[in-house]
């Protein structure tokens, strides 16, 4: 083979000479630096592309031809026209490269990698890293608590369990059921996002002796865990008979984030008790003759639905302040109750209508959220004018929670629960889980005519 | 074999290499670098706005108002079973104890609010809130019952009362909310500045005809507590003074607040009978026993005090 002229030298120290006879090239040793390669003479012919920018270029090659000698270099290879390895270890295969450790593959393969190649790689498994170190590891647990991170230790769930329990009737199995599910949804539910729960105990005792206070524990839970708890702002209270329906919905995105807009401080936006709002009493301030109080998202202390007679306490929150505080110490009141415990069916229900309609300064810190966004009623409840889409659930909107209110009285609360419990599973199901049921079981069942759960 | 190597460089190559860009400052390390900053800044920018973003609105605070006027002088006049002449007595009294101190004074009637058929003794509790709304930026509000007079020009309420440390030397702690066997008893570890309501007992309870209160949310939550509709309903032998009573022994957040001081303090009385008596130098003294009575009564008793009002203040 001639030669216009005689190749350079290029980095690396090969011998850059692709058209000649390997042997007679002048060189019989792998390059220096490459030692850990898998020695082939070959393979130098390659690092002499890595090591810099190639000589020359035709314009703009595509990618293949870019990189062909690359890829190819880096299969392994059939070795028979090469005498070095046939030299050194004659006994082994045709195929050299699957005799060279895994270790040195390796390093050889890191030894063809530019330098630039090499940081890019090292950034990509980084990256990989700190995703496996923080989605793997209990670091985002603790991220999502940590209050000036995610801020998840400034909420406290409270569920109340136990309802009635200890006097009026003995629990069957499907109140235990209940129970349990209810408790592992709210459960799962602070694991993921880092709050805390406070599972209470609501059965009825003679905790009040001389009073007719009884079934008023919500006012002293609530007062407990704010005490216990000295890092909550927000205090979510929920009934037994809920169900979080789509866990991955972190309060702070569904609700706290954006106060202000999720909130409507006018009643008069739904107004089922029909409550004359704004307040136009002439010794009142201007904010408290204000539908929206001061307007400020910052002021509002107390976040509750309405359902379709009023005020609804199955699920509501409560703010850390002065404020609360004082509500919940005027919340009961003997005088009161001695006058309206006969009216009063929803005992603290009603006493904080009472209070928002004659209070200023409950009016003035109290907001409403849409009744849907955190206590959706199943069809059954609040039922006498059929399906309302302020009030029911919709599994395409994925609402947030179903709270099956007055399930106890003639509906059947653990059929609600479970059916709820399921829908919540088949709306979250990972692509894992579709693939299992959605494919592998259908064509098991086309195939066998059993139905299989996988 | 042509073109199958490059073309030899130039063999007098230029005595610099050209310029690659338009922009010779950003060389490739410096873009590199400064797309890192970029990058840096930006995490830094979301980690900060996500953090308030937890926080976002700041936590709330209440007005704080600026001290003009200091204190509102409360008095609600009853101008129906009163003599004008008395009345205009009360309110001159009040008014140039007022203007001394730079003070204000209020002075609602008893009918100008719509009680829902309670006793009209509950116009204080409502005047008392209005007078919150009129003056904003009050430090104090000193309700001064009708039947009585300002004795004491000298003495200003934010000094003779309301400063922390007079307050502290003043209240009665850990002692009866109502006499004389309450199990309620007020605080025993109350500072001066956490002192919103200050007001004294007489020999019958907690006297309403004379106490001071510190502007605020509280006061508001306060008041309007107390004229809760369900308390006017319930018929309270003594309207709004036993409701007054409940609410003390029933609400701890508002027994928290809550100063008992001497009775001579602001509240001394014409007669022993009833409690302290006055003494010269009391700020405020109250016709107690004439209201009982009749409308005349608490005239000709006033008679003998307002010369003295009078007098003391023109000396000082």
């Amino acid at each position: 083979m001639s030669l216009s002229r005689s190749p350079s030298p290029v980095p690396g120290g090969g011998w850059a000479s692709p058209g000649l006879n390997i042997s007679a090239s002048g060189r019989s040793s792998p390059t220096r630096g490459y030692s850990g390669s898998s020695g082939t003479p070959v393979m130098w012919e390659s690092a002499r592309l890595k090591a810099g920018y190639p000589s020359f270029s035709t314009q703009n090659p595509s990618f293949l031809t870019r990189h062909m000698r690359r890829i190819s270099s880096s299969l392994s290879r059939f070795s028979a026209v090469n005498p070095h390895t046939d030299k050194e270890k004659p006994a082994r295969g045709r195929w050299s490269i699957q005799r060279v450790p895994l270790v040195g593959r390796l390093r050889g393969m890191m030894g063809r990698l530019g330098k630039k190649m090499k940081i890019r790689l090292l950034i990509l498994l980084l990256l990989l890293l700190s995703i496996i170190v923080f989605y793997q590891t209990p670091l985002i647990y603790h991220w999502r608590r940590t209050s000036w991170l995610g801020g998840g230790q400034k909420f406290v769930i409270i569920l109340a369990a136990n309802v009635g329990g200890g006097v009026t009737e003995w629990k069957g199995a499907r109140e235990w059921a209940i129970e349990r599910d209810s408790v592992r949804n709210k459960k799962k539910y602070v694991d993921r996002w880092g709050y805390e729960l406070e599972v209470v105990d609501m059965s009825t005792k003679k905790r009040y002796a001389h009073e007719w206070r009884e079934s008023w524990e919500k006012v002293d839970f609530i007062r407990t865990s704010l005490r216990k708890y000295p890092k909550a702002e927000w205090i979510w209270w929920l009934d037994l008979n809920t169900f979080i329906m789509e866990p991955s919905y972190s309060l702070q995105s569904h609700i706290f984030d954006r106060l202000e807009r999720h909130v409507y401080r006018d009643i008069n936006e739904y107004n089922p008790l029909n409550i004359s709002h704004p307040l136009t009493e002439s010794y009142l301030d201007a904010e408290s003759q204000s539908p929206i109080g001061d307007g400020n998202a910052n002021s509002v202390n107390l976040i509750l639905p309405q359902d379709c007679s009023g005020f609804n306490l199955g699920s509501f929150f409560v703010h850390r302040s002065a404020w609360t505080d004082r509500l919940l110490d005027v919340w009961w009141d003997p005088v009161s109750y001695e006058q309206k415990h006969m009216e009063w069916e929803h005992k603290e229900q009603d006493a904080l209508e009472q209070l928002y309609i004659s209070q200023p300064w409950i009016r003035k810190h109290t907001a409403f959220l849409p009744q849907r966004m955190i206590n959706s009623f199943p069809p059954g409840a609040c039922s006498e004018n059929g399906n309302d889409t302020r009030i029911h659930y919709d599994q395409r909107d994925r609402d947030f929670l179903v709270n099956m209110a007055g399930c106890e009285w003639g509906r059947d609360c653990w059929g609600e629960m479970y059916n709820y419990r399921e829908l919540s599973y088949y709306l979250n199901r990972m692509l894992w889980e579709r693939f299992k049921e959605d494919f592998v079981a259908v064509i098991w069942y086309k195939l066998t005519g059993q139905k299989v759960k996988l | 074999m042509h073109f199958a190597y490059p073309p030899r460089k130039t063999s007098n190559p230029p005595p610099y290499l050209p310029r690659s860009s338009n922009l010779p400052r950003f060389r490739r390390s410096r873009l590199q670098l400064i797309a890192l900053a970029g990058l840096a800044f930006i995490t830094f920018i979301y980690l900060v706005t996500r953090v308030s973003h937890g926080h976002g609105h700041g936590a709330y605070s209440q007005h704080r108002p600026s001290g003009k006027p200091p204190v509102v002088l409360v008095t609600v006049l009853d101008e129906v079973k009163y003599n004008k002449a008395y009345i205009d007595a009360v309110k001159e009294n009040r008014i140039q104890y007022a203007e001394r101190h730079g003070y204000q004074t209020f002075f609602p009637k008893v009918g100008d609010y719509d009680l829902k058929n309670a006793p009209a003794s509950w116009t204080t509790v409502v005047a008392m809130r209005h007078a919150l709304t009129k003056f904003p930026d009050c430090n104090y509000v000193w309700h001064l019952d009708q039947n009585s007079f300002v004795m004491n020009p000298r003495l200003k309420i934010e000094d003779h009362v309301m400063k922390s440390s007079r307050l502290e030397k003043l209240m009665i702690k850990d002692h009866p909310v109502v006499p004389p066997d309450s199990i309620i008893k007020t605080f025993s570890h109350l500072k001066g500045q956490d002192v919103d309501f200050v007001l004294t007992q007489d020999k019958e309870g907690l006297s309403s005809g004379s106490y001071i209160l510190r502007n605020g949310d509280w006061a508001k939550f306060f008041l309007e507590t107390w004229f809760d509709p369900l308390y006017r309903s319930y018929n309270f032998q003594k309207a709004e003074t036993h409701a007054l009573e409940h609410i003390v022994q029933w609400h701890p957040t508002i027994l928290a607040k809550l100063a008992l001081v001497d009775q001579r303090t602001i509240n001394s009385y014409s007669k022993a009978s009833k409690g302290a008596e006055y003494q010269d130098g009391d700020i405020a003294i109250r016709f107690v026993d004439c209201q009982a009575q009749n409308p005349i009564a608490c005239e000709v008793e006033s008679q003998k005090f307002a010369q003295k009002w009078r007098t003391a203040f023109k000396n000082s």
